[in-house]
């Protein structure tokens, strides 16, 4: 009786570890730093996790659909070079919609890569992180872009500015993730998603275009690396071109943390936002408490890897693999 | 008679040799350059594009104009192509100090002498380089921790936004500013330094957290300004005035808010003098002159005071 008891109660830490290790982290920066727990902190976390956020939104439903997006980092240094370039030039408006067909083209090809020609995710995602990065110093010369006129630009707005009292980015943030949590979870598409991702030779049997899908789930996180890019732009008002560099390793960690599984098939949109926010809190609460930047390398990614093996380790339902 | 016949052939031999040699250094000098990473910012862009106008208005010099990508290996094999394209002087802005230095080794063996550009290499390879020509960063450290007792009247707390990790620049600066600074007024106490990459968007999400954890900043030092900018983005959208910002390496947008008084000073640092300097010195050695060991160019201080006399940096 007390056996299964404590089974169970194993079960409900290994299924939901990354929440408790979660509540333990922020109760212990709590503690141990005073200025952690202040709305204004916890605003600036969530403030500054929206773009990252915006991002991973995207690669989950890639995930999901049991592929990889290893190029959304360039993608954004891309679209903020691009848009923030333009914006002096035409216009914030024109700026923005030119950038968004800009990055949907280029997801348009990374979808076309992967879904109609059936190419590894993870080969083609790499080569065009490192040929979007080339494209984005084709496009500028090399040169870093600024908006010249930081104050007077309603472009402020997005990374910058408040809606309804409540950041802007934040909004963004959270309508997006509503959406797409309804999408992936209440539509026909996202079931589509879910089972191209879970089985993707039953999901064709069963009538799927498994092409289409995943062709649509590169437009999407493109989309989201657009959004992401006016966020940035108009919270920095200018951009180096390898400003994006490494985030595609933050996005696919939130992800990871949110326990959506790289092998396709599962994981939910806001579970990412959750993972997302883990490791914006972490990567806060570490600077507070004033650890030297290697100190935060080391935890950030031996907290990654923890959560990867305890969400294995929940779904074998053991810490350690059966087969030595 | 034969052997007094041979002398006055060797002897007249030696002469033309000689004037031969002349005219050669008088026509052309070929320099080959092999540069860190074009492209990956304005500063070295900038530079390459300075290097190439400056090489092509000298007529003596023909120009080899490689770039390494940021890749070691790659530099190394380009140091080599060089050194079997028989150049005259080699220049190199070393991706990585330490792992070139056999390849220069490798050049100064072949007989050819090598310049190095903006970043030093480790000193064990010293002994093989002719020249370093470049802005001496330690001394830009602490004209910025002069900037910062101007600026401070001698007494505050600060915090410190550094360059990437393990970059020499990012921590010859950090020395310089952190010596000079307890020398020439100890009671400014830098709270924290954390590093900000050279990127401004990670400097900024640094700064909120500063922010948030201190409320007594009287200035931010920032390796760069770019950085220094990004910290001004997030002091102003805090709502915090009164923080003196002080960066190095002046960019447009660290010029444009000195002259608006939200920036308190930099360092002016043009990647055009710096191309020029490294040309200018390679062509000093090959002329056979008394070059110094460390070339620097001047890197003065800058603030809103005497910005006119500087033109707006282009990146």
């Amino acid at each position: 009786m007390a056996e299964t008891r404590l089974k169970q109660l194993g079960g409900i830490v290994a299924r939901q570890g990354i929440l408790i290790a979660f509540a333990l982290f922020l109760v212990g920066f709590a503690v141990f730093s005073e200025s952690f727990s202040s709305t204004e902190n916890l605003t600036s976390v969530v403030r500054q996790s929206a773009i990252i956020g915006v991002m991973a939104i995207g690669v989950t439903v890639v995930v999901i659909s049991g592929n990889l997006d290893l190029s959304v980092g360039s993608m954004l240094s891309f679209a903020t070079v691009m848009v923030v370039d333009l914006h002096d030039k035409i216009g914030p408006g024109p700026a923005m919609l030119v950038m968004l067909v800009a990055v949907l083209c280029l997801g348009c090809l990374n979808g076309f890569l992967v879904g109609m020609l059936r190419l590894n995710s993870l080969i083609v995602t790499l080569g065009m992180l490192s040929a979007i990065q080339g494209l984005t110093l084709i496009y500028s010369g090399g040169q870093n872009v600024d908006i010249a006129d930081q104050e007077g630009t309603w472009f402020a707005l997005f990374g910058r500015g408040e809606i309804l009292g409540i950041a802007a980015p934040i909004v963004m943030f959270a309508v997006l993730a509503v959406v797409m949590q309804v999408v992936m979870s209440s539509t026909a598409y996202g079931r589509r998603v879910y089972a191209v991702g879970g089985n993707p030779t039953a999901s064709v049997f069963s009538g799927i275009r498994r092409s289409r899908v995943v062709f649509s789930t590169y437009v999407i996180s493109a989309f989201c690396v657009g959004l992401a890019a006016i966020i940035l732009g108009s919270r920095v008002m200018g951009s180096q071109n390898n400003v994006g560099q490494g985030y595609e390793l933050l996005v696919l960690a939130g992800v990871i943390l949110g326990g959506t599984s790289l092998l396709g098939g599962s994981g939910t949109i806001l579970k990412t936002v959750i993972g997302v926010l883990i490791l914006g809190f972490i990567q806060n609460g570490l600077l507070l408490l004033g650890f030297a930047y290697y100190v935060q390398w080391l935890v950030t990614w031996v907290v990654i890897i923890l959560a990867v093996w305890l969400d294995v380790a929940a779904k074998r339902g053991r810490l350690f693999s059966p087969i030595a | 008679m034969t052997s007094k016949l041979k002398a006055i052939i060797a002897g007249t031999t030696a002469v033309a040799a000689l004037s031969l040699a002349g005219a050669a250094a008088a026509q052309e000098y070929k320099i080959g350059i092999t540069q860190n990473n074009v492209g990956v910012d304005s500063y070295q862009t900038t530079y390459e594009q300075a290097f190439i106008s400056a090489a092509e208005a000298n007529e003596n010099v023909e120009a080899v104009v490689l770039d390494a990508g940021g890749d070691v290996a790659r530099q190394i094999a380009q140091i080599q192509d060089l050194i079997q394209q028989n150049v005259d002087a080699i220049i190199i802005w070393p991706t990585n100090g330490q792992a070139v230095v056999p390849a220069v080794r490798q050049a100064k063996n072949a007989g050819i002498p090598v310049i190095v550009t903006n970043s030093n290499i480790a000193e064990e390879g010293f002994d093989f380089i002719a020249s370093f020509s470049g802005p001496n960063n330690i001394q830009q450290g602490a004209s910025s921790a002069e900037l910062m007792c101007e600026a401070l009247d001698g007494s505050g707390n600060i915090v410190q936004i550094s360059g990437q990790p393990g970059y020499t620049t990012a921590i010859e600066r950090q020395k310089g500013f952190e010596d000079r600074l307890a020398e020439a007024c100890p009671d400014v106490t830098i709270m924290e330094t954390q590093p900000g990459d050279w990127n401004r968007e990670k400097s900024q999400r640094v700064m909120e957290a500063f922010l948030v954890k201190y409320d007594n900043i009287d200035g931010v030092y920032a390796g760069d300004d770019n950085m220094g900018v990004g910290a001004l983005n997030a002091a102003k959208a805090a709502g915090r005035e009164g923080i003196a910002f002080i960066g190095a390496t002046n960019f447009a947008v660290g010029y444009e808010a000195m002259g608006r008084g939200e920036y308190y000073g930099s360092i002016y640092q043009s990647p055009v003098d710096d191309a020029e300097a490294a040309l200018q010195t390679a062509i000093d050695v090959l002329d056979g002159k008394d070059v110094p060991f460390l070339n620097y160019f001047e890197t003065p201080k800058i603030t809103q005071e005497n910005m006119g006399e500087f033109s707006k940096p282009v990146f």
